[in-house]
C-alpha cells in the first residue's frame, strides 16, 4: 500500500515528502540545528550498500527488521551478515588482515578492540562526529549513554572508535514459582534452618542449588557452562570478580599491569565454581550458553548466572515452558562486593572500509532512541539509560536486573592480548572442573602463560614456584 | 615418413613435458607453493593478534619453543597417538572380521554393503551433530539406554568425563570408518584367485592355515592401503571431535589438528602456527614411510 502511495508520488514528490518529514520533526523536536536532516546528510551516499557482520541473536535480527526505514529515508542499502559467535569474529580478523574492506561497519565483542586498533584497522569517530554534514545536532552521547559502558565497549585509550551494539552482562536466573512455592519453603527451612530466598550471598546460592538438585526427576540446582568454549571464562569472571579478584591490577582494559588471576580469592572463587559441578546436569562439562539455555526453557534448571541479551527468549512463551515463572537478579555478593561482568559488542568502522561516511550515518540513527527502544523491546541491551527509563521497558521483567547490574560492571582486559588471555584461561578453567588439576595448579599455570604472553609490563604479584 | 618421423621425435623431446605443464603448474601452485610458504613463515614472528610481529626472521626459535617450552602441543601430541593408534586397530580388526563374515557366510551382499555405506557418506559434521545429540547427558537415547542397562552413572555423561571422553570420540570413529574398511577387504578378498585356495583345501589344510598363510599374504597391498589411508584421515580427524567436546575438557581430546587450529586462527599466531602445522607434517611424512617400509620389506623377505 505504503509503496503505491509513494509511486504515484513521482520521485520529486517523495524527496518533497521527505524532507518535509524531516523539516516536521525537526520542529517537533525544537532543535537550534534544524537544518540538518538525515535525508539531506544522505544525499551524496544515495544509492551506495552498506555490508555488516555479526552474532546471530535477536539483537541482530531486530536490526535486520529495522534498516529498512533507514533505507527508505536515505536511499543506502544495509546488508547484513550474520553468524554463531567465534565465526563472526574470525571473518572480520580475516577481512580486516587481507585489507580487502568487504565490511562498510563491523559489530565486535569489546575484548577485540585492542588488538584492531594496536594495528591499524579501525577509523576513531571523532573524525565523523565532528563534521557538521554527518553529525546530528540532536545525538548527544555524551549525555545520553551510560558513559562508564560506552567508555569499556567502544573505547581504546582514550579514543572514541564506535557506539555499543549490545552492553551485555550477566545475572541471576532463578525459578520464581519454586522459591514461592509454600511446601519447598517449609522444608528448605527445616533443613537448612532459614528462610529460603533468592539468594544474596554464595553460601545461600549454593544451598539452593543442593535443595533442589533432584538427579531421579532430571531436574538440577543450577547448570554450569563448563564446555572448553569462552562461555566458561564468562561465567567464570563472575564468581572470580564477586569474591574479589581479578585477571590484572589495572585501572583500564587497554593497560597491562601486574598478573593477580592466581590471587587467593581466584583460587577461592574457582574452587566455589567447581562445588556446583554436583548440582549441575551430568553433562555440564561439555555445556555452554546454548546448552544452559536449553536446559532452562525446558525447566531442568532452579537457577544460574546468565546473559541478559538470552533473557529474552526465557521470557518468550512460544520457545520457552518457564516463561512468566522467572525471576532475575544481581548475583549473590561475596568479598568483592555488588558486581557485574560485562562484554560489550560494538559498532566499529574499519579503516579500509568504502563508504565510512554512510556507515557513521546509519550507525548513528540506530543509536537513536526510537531504534534504541525498539531493539531493546526485541532481545536487545541498549546503551541508553533513557530506553531503561521507558515505561514499556519497565514493564519487562528483567529490566531491574539489567539495569542493576550494568551499574556495577566491570572493565576487562582490551589489550591486544587479551583474546589469548581468555584462550589460556579457557583452557585452565577446563583442565580445573575436569578434575586434571586443583584450582592453585590451574591458575598458577595461567600466570605463567600470561606472563609469557605479555612480557615485562605483566609481573606476577603472586610468584609461581 | 621423414616428417612422421620428426613428428615423432619432436613429441619425444620437446612437446612431451608441454603435456605435462598444466599439471605441474597446479601441482606447484596449490601444494608446493603453500607448502614452501608455511616452511617460510614458520621462522618467523607473523602474527595477526599483535602488533610490531610483522613476520620478522626468528631462525629456529620457535621450533625451540615447540620442543622445549610448550607442554600442551606434547600433550596432543600423546592424545593425537592414542586416537590414532586406537581407531585404526580397531577399525581394522573389527572391519576384517565384518568382510569375512560376510564373504564366506552371506550370500546376498548387496543390501547390506548398501546399508554399510551409510556412515560414511554422512558428512562428518552431521556425524559430530548426531553423535553430540545422541551421547547427550540429559536428552541423548544411547545415554538414557547405557543408563536403563546399569551401564553409566546417572551422574555421568560420556562427553563431560574426562576419564571417558576420548574412548568416546574414538567409538564414534571406529562407527564411522570401520564399514570402509570392511568394503575394501572385501573388494580385496572377492579379487582373490580361487584356484590356490581350492588346492589347498584339497591338501588339508585347515581354515585357519589357510587364513594365516594364504589369505593375509595375498591381501597384504590391500591392507597396508587401508591402513595408510585411515592413519593418515584420523591424524587429520578435526569436525567430528572438535564439534562432540572442542577439545576438552581441558584438553583431553585436543588433537593436533584442533591445538594447531586454535593456534592459528584463535590467536592468529601465523609464525607459530605453521611451526606447528609443519610439525604435524613432519610426523604424517615418518609415520608413513615406517609403515611403508615395514609392510614392503617383510614382503620381499
Amino acid at each position: 500500500m505504503a509503496h503505491k502511495t509513494h509511486f504515484s508520488m513521482g520521485t520529486a514528490g517523495l524527496r518533497f515528502g521527505m524532507a518535509a518529514g524531516g523539516f516536521v520533526l525537526a520542529l517537533a523536536i525544537g532543535s537550534p540545528a534544524g537544518a540538518w536532516s538525515l535525508e539531506e546528510a544522505a544525499k551524496p551516499y544515495k544509492g551506495t550498500t552498506l555490508r555488516t557482520i555479526g552474532e546471530a541473536l535477536p539483537p541482530l535480527e531486530a536490526m535486520d527488521k529495522l534498516k529498512h526505514k533507514f533505507e527508505e529515508r536515505t536511499g543506502i542499502k544495509v546488508i547484513i551478515e550474520m553468524y554463531e559467535h567465534s565465526e563472526a569474529v574470525n571473518k572480520v580478523m580475516l577481512d580486516l588482515n587481507s585489507r580487502r574492506g568487504r565490511y562498510d561497519f563491523i559489530l565486535q565483542p569489546h575484548r577485540e578492540l585492542g588488538r584492531f586498533v594496536a594495528n591499524g584497522h579501525l577509523t576513531p569517530i571523532d573524525r565523523f562526529m565532528s563534521d557538521p554534514k554527518l553529525r546530528d545536532p540532536n545525538f548527544k552521547p555524551e549525555e545520553v549513554l551510560y558513559q562508564s559502558l560506552w567508555k569499556e565497549i567502544s573505547w581504546y585509550g582514550g579514543k572514541a572508535y564506535g557506539f555499543p551494539f549490545t552492553a551485555l552482562t550477566m545475572y541471576l536466573w532463578y525459578r520464581k514459582d519454586l522459591i514461592e512455592d509454600p511446601k519447598e519453603q517449609a522444608g528448605f527451612k527445616a533443613k537448612y534452618g532459614y528462610d529460603m530466598q533468592v539468594p544474596a550471598t554464595w553460601d545461600q546460592y549454593r544451598d539452593l542449588a543442593e535443595w533442589f538438585t533432584r538427579p531421579e526427576q532430571r531436574f538440577y540446582g543450577t547448570a554450569i557452562q563448563g564446555k572448553r568454549h569462552e562461555a566458561l571464562w564468562y561465567e567464570w569472571l563472575n564468581f572470580l570478580y564477586s569474591f574479589g579478584g581479578d585477571m590484572m591490577e589495572v585501572s583500564s582494559g587497554s593497560e597491562c599491569g601486574p598478573i593477580i588471576v592466581n590471587s587467593p580469592e581466584a583460587v577461592a572463587s574457582l574452587d566455589y565454581y567447581k562445588s556446583l559441578i554436583p548440582f549441575s546436569p551430568s553433562d555440564t562439562l561439555n555445556y555452554f550458553w546454548d546448552d544452559v539455555m536449553v536446559a532452562m526453557q525446558q525447566g531442568k534448571i532452579f537457577q544460574m548466572i546468565m546473559w541478559n541479551d538470552a533473557t529474552y527468549a526465557v521470557e518468550d512463551p512460544s520457545q520457552s515452558t518457564v516463561s512468566g515463572k522467572m525471576g532475575f537478579d544481581v548475583i549473590p555478593q561475596g568479598k568483592g562486593g555488588k558486581v557485574g561482568q560485562v562484554e560489550g559488542w560494538t559498532y566499529l568502522i574499519p579503516a579500509y572500509a568504502e563508504d565510512k561516511e554512510a556507515a557513521y550515518l546509519f550507525i548513528q540513527w540506530m543509536m537513536g532512541f526510537d531504534q534504541q527502544l525498539e531493539q531493546h523491546q526485541n532481545g536487545g541491551a541498549s546503551s541508553r539509560p533513557d530506553v531503561y527509563a521507558h515505561p514499556d521497558v519497565q514493564k519487562i521483567t528483567y529490566s531491574k536486573a539489567s539495569m542493576d547490574t550494568n551499574a556495577v560492571s566491570i572493565a576487562k582486559p582490551t589489550i591486544p592480548e587479551s583474546p589469548e588471555i581468555t584462550e589460556i584461561l579457557v583452557l585452565q578453567l577446563s583442565n580445573a572442573l575436569a578434575g586434571k588439576k586443583t584450582s592453585q595448579q590451574a591458575l598458577d599455570d595461567a600466570a605463567v602463560a600470561m606472563g609469557k604472553l605479555l612480557g615485562d609490563c605483566a609481573p606476577l604479584k603472586f610468584p609461581v614456584n | 615418413m621423414i616428417a612422421g618421423k620428426l613428428a615423432s621425435s619432436i613429441l619425444d623431446r620437446g612437446v612431451g613435458p608441454l603435456f605435462l605443464a598444466p599439471s605441474v603448474l597446479l601441482l606447484v601452485v596449490l601444494l608446493l607453493g603453500p607448502f614452501v610458504y608455511m616452511v617460510v613463515i614458520s621462522f618467523t614472528d607473523l602474527s595477526y593478534a599483535l602488533p610490531d610481529r610483522d613476520g620478522n626472521f626468528l631462525g629456529f626459535d620457535n621450533y625451540r619453543r615447540l620442543v622445549r617450552d610448550d607442554p600442551v602441543f606434547w600433550e596432543s601430541f600423546r592424545t593425537t597417538m592414542i586416537f590414532v593408534f586406537g581407531v585404526v586397530s580397531t577399525e581394522f580388526l573389527l572391519g576384517f572380521a565384518l568382510a569375512l563374515l560376510l564373504f564366506h557366510h552371506i550370500q546376498r551382499r548387496r543390501v547390506i554393503l548398501t546399508l554399510l555405506l551409510i556412515p560414511m557418506m554422512i558428512a562428518p559434521v552431521a556425524v559430530g551433530l548426531m553423535w553430540k545429540l545422541m551421547l547427550h547427558g540429559e536428552f541423548g537415547m544411547l545415554t538414557y539406554y547405557l543408563r536403563a542397562l546399569g551401564l553409566l552413572d546417572p551422574q555421568t555423561a560420556l562427553l563431560g568425563n574426562h576419564q571417558l571422553v576420548l574412548w568416546t570420540v574414538m567409538l564414534v570413529d571406529v562407527w564411522e570408518w570401520t564399514p570402509f574398511v570392511t568394503l575394501v577387504i572385501l573388494a580385496g578378498l572377492l579379487s582373490l584367485p580361487r584356484e590356490p585356495f581350492e588346492a589347498a583345501v584339497m591338501d588339508g589344510a585347515r581354515p585357519w592355515q589357510i587364513f594365516r598363510d594364504m589369505t593375509l599374504p595375498l591381501l597384504r597391498p590391500i591392507i597396508a592401503l587401508v591402513m595408510l589411508l585411515r592413519g593418515i584421515d584420523a591424524f587429520k580427524e578435526f569436525d567430528k571431535v572438535f564439534i562432540l567436546t572442542g577439545g576438552g575438557p581441558g584438553n583431553t581430546t585436543e588433537l593436533l589438528s584442533i591445538y594447531t587450529w586454535r593456534v592459528n586462527f584463535r590467536n592468529w599466531d601465523l609464525g607459530y602456527g605453521a611451526t606447528n602445522a609443519f610439525m604435524v607434517y613432519l610426523v604424517v611424512l615418518i609415520f608413513c614411510a615406517v609403515f611403508y617400509k615395514a609392510v614392503y620389506w617383510s614382503r620381499s623377505t
